[in-house]
């Protein structure tokens, strides 16, 4: 499947902003079964581009001179040819490095009842995953506009709802406590799929099934395996190592923050 | 019955070891309201030199003067060498393995140490995976602490790798110790001490970023309300570096700036005194604001060096100190020339359960605890003290090791009653650079309450000048 897919970030300051930088995770990664068939970046000051430990593309933006908005515009064509359900990924990272918990995956007592409750059960791993899923969606209800983007996984169980980063979390945090590695992905969903909520940025994850399997990318929010219509961005241990955007900036005063995505299959158009 | 320490200047019988007669005998000679005067003239010129240290957890007032000792503490030279061997066998296969978990990660695969005890380790920075550092050299200043056991044998506690303190210390109380007594030392060979900033700037350039050959180096302090700010500012100007803040530098493309008066300028090397948790907001806590945005990326692109390393906290973990002898063997092939200390590792059922059964002969340590807080020393502590950490064991095994209750050795140290002895440690530093290099000496720890054993400045610990005779 193709799709393309715009993605427009602008930040505007109240006040001048004498300086800021940027990480950006916003150029699909390369698996072997998503290819990027044109992609680019627009924005304003110097780019540096690398591909950082968990195998995404990043680039670091900085900027010296004043400025009172910061506009970034990634457009592009991505095909994805995602037939199987495991991820053949060679990254220069064990899984084990996924299996740590970090500050937004600690596992709290509710967590850890939910993780017992459906990973301790016989049957393949694979389907007590979508019944932990399911477990997590039902105490974790969608709601847009529910959470702050450094919200932990506790955090958003304790409150009932959220978003799909923390249904995504609140997974990994059950998977770590029980000894399966587990990370966290963020992406593109195509839109017109059907799906609830219809947002075309999306977070969900990968559980690590065995040697022999590899990654298991299991959309939380959606109760299904990631398949065609999902986008990898970035992949890592939580939110901060996968976030499209994370930057810091001297002065500016209050900032709007305005952000626009599509990502529309081609054939459909 | 506890088995009796061993004094590093007196052998049983009150007889001067040899190394020690000559300053012994000048010792009697001197009375005690003299050393008490010499005593408050060390404390008035340190009070004006301002050498104080900020202690956590107390209200009132967050800096005092650690106490200094104005008898020294004597290691002859054989023993030096000794040590020295030990100690620089003990960081190459520390700098060794820290190279290799964040490349091949050889000893992982060899079974030597269980692969989960490294990568799940909150230690452990992923960021780090596969870049290239200069030299292959991640600790490059290493503070290992070494106690004797009963014995008499140096014996390594503690390896600090992330950013170990204290030097300060070992280089102001040498200055002490000349000013109050400078006819000690024509009567001496005392090994000197005072080229350590030289040695560090050369060792720090010695690792600049490949091509660069006038390196700028500066050091990175999180700010003055930290604990060490006074080293931070002392060290900074005995290298005639920049002493700088986050603030003071930024990252433009993939290369970092320092701000001056006279505009930016290129820094190469970056000595920091900052965890890595605080380094980068862009990459680690994104609520630091005592980093440099984007620094992971210019060190990532091989444009600076950060000194110590990032990550090279899997090394020094309470959980891996266990595994040093083994990373020896592994790597150098070698037999340690330094033993460790008997470690429990209380997330291993069996040493969790020998633990529980033998509390009270037992020091108990926080894995990730530093500076002597949150340990139970067992035979000191209270029926009250060992239930809860009974019940802390129990609730969280994986917290916490546990070893022999060690009889540190003791030294003469001076006190209201008179010269009594005390229980001391030693920090030496370890340089590594092109080469490995060590001042000879290094901070003594004293413990000053009678019978304490905890040495920590923030728990009533002083400090001693430590002289190597001889060399």
């Amino acid at each position: 499947m193709q799709l393309r897919i715009s993605h427009r970030t602008t930040y505007r300051y109240q006040e001048p902003v004498k300086y800021s930088a940027q990480m950006l995770r916003l150029t699909p990664r390369r698996d072997g079964e998503q290819h990027t068939l044109a992609w680019s970046i627009q924005a304003p000051g110097r780019r540096a581009e690398q591909v950082d430990a968990h195998g995404n593309i990043t680039h670091l933006l900085t900027l010296e001179e004043p400025h009172r908005e910061i506009s970034i515009v990634v457009t592009g064509v991505v095909e994805i040819t995602r037939t199987r359900e495991v991820l053949r990924e060679q990254g220069m990272l064990s899984p084990l490095a996924y299996l740590a918990p970090t500050a937004l995956t600690a596992a709290s007592e509710g967590i850890l009842a939910l993780a017992r409750e459906h990973l301790e059960g016989a049957g393949p791993l694979r389907q007590r995953l979508y019944d932990l899923a399911r477990g997590v969606c039902a105490s974790v209800r969608y709601r847009p506009g529910t959470t702050a983007v450094d919200d932990p996984a506790a955090a958003a169980f304790e409150r009932g709802e959220g978003v799909c980063q923390d249904q995504a979390h609140v997974l990994i945090a059950c998977c770590r406590a029980k000894g399966i590695p587990a990370r966290y992905v963020s992406g593109y969903l195509c839109s017109g799929s059907g799906h609830q909520g219809d947002a075309a940025s999306h977070a969900w994850v990968e559980a690590w099934l065995s040697e022999a399997q590899g990654w298991h990318g299991i959309d939380v929010t959606h109760m299904e395996p990631a398949g065609a219509c999902h986008c990898r961005l970035a992949v890592g241990r939580d939110y901060l190592d996968a976030a499209p955007v994370r930057g810091v900036r001297r002065g500016g005063g209050p900032e709007v923050m305005d952000v626009s995505v599509t990502a529309t299959t081609i054939d459909a158009q | 019955m506890r088995v009796s320490p061993y004094d590093e200047m007196l052998q049983s019988g009150g007889t001067p070891r040899p190394h020690c007669r000559d300053y012994w005998g000048w010792l009697e000679e001197q009375s005690q309201e003299c050393l008490a005067r010499k005593r408050s003239e060390a404390d008035a010129l340190f009070h004006r030199v301002g050498i104080t240290f900020a202690v956590y957890g107390e209200n009132s007032g967050t800096e005092r003067l650690i106490p200094f000792d104005i008898i020294p503490r004597v290691i002859p030279a054989e023993e030096w060498s000794r040590l020295e061997a030990g100690l620089v066998q003990r960081v190459r296969a520390l700098n060794a393995f820290i190279g290799d978990i964040y490349h091949g990660q050889e000893i992982l695969r060899a079974g030597v140490i269980p692969a989960e005890r490294v990568l799940c380790n909150a230690q452990y920075r992923p960021e780090m995976q596969g870049v290239e550092v200069p030299g292959g050299i991640y600790a490059h200043i290493a503070g290992i602490d070494v106690v004797r056991d009963a014995s008499g044998s140096f014996c390594v506690l503690e390896d600090n790798l992330r950013v170990p303190s204290g030097v300060s210390y070992m280089l102001e109380n040498r200055k002490m110790m000349m000013r109050l007594f400078p006819e000690l030392f024509a009567r001496h060979p005392i090994a000197p001490v005072e080229q350590y900033p030289d040695l560090l700037l050369e060792n720090l350039k010695s690792v600049a970023p490949q091509g660069v050959s006038d390196p700028t180096v500066v050091l990175l302090t999180p700010g003055m309300y930290n604990s060490a700010y006074f080293e931070h500012a002392f060290l900074a100007q005995q290298m005639g570096i920049e002493l700088v803040e986050g603030q003071d530098l930024y990252v433009l493309d993939d290369v970092l700036y320092m701000r001056t008066t006279r505009g930016p300028r290129r820094v190469d090397v970056v000595y920091r005194r900052l965890d890595d948790d605080f380094l980068d907001p862009l990459s680690f806590r994104p609520d630091s604001t005592l980093g440099v945005p984007g620094l992971l990326t210019v060190y990532r692109a091989g444009h600076v060096t950060i000194a110590n390393a990032i990550g090279t906290g899997v090394a020094d973990d309470k959980s891996i100190y266990p595994y040093v002898p083994q990373m020896i063997r592994f790597y150098l092939g070698q037999a340690p020339l330094l033993e460790n200390v008997r470690t429990w590792i209380l997330s291993d059922p069996q040493d969790k359960a020998y633990v529980l059964a033998h509390l009270p002969e037992l020091v108990v340590k926080e894995v990730h605890g530093a500076g002597g807080y949150g340990m139970l020393i067992g035979p000191a502590a209270t029926a009250t003290q060992l239930d809860d950490f009974r019940a802390r064991i129990r609730a969280h095994p994986e917290r916490y090791i546990a070893q022999p209750t060690l009889a540190l050795s003791t030294s003469p140290t001076f006190s209201a009653a008179g010269v009594a002895p005390r229980h001391i440690d030693l920090r030496p530093f370890v340089l590594s650079g092109r080469e490995v290099a060590i001042v000879p000496g290094g901070l003594t720890r004293v413990a000053l309450r009678e019978g304490s054993l905890i040495v920590n400045s923030s728990q009533g610990g002083g400090t001693k000048d430590t002289w190597v005779l001889g060399c």
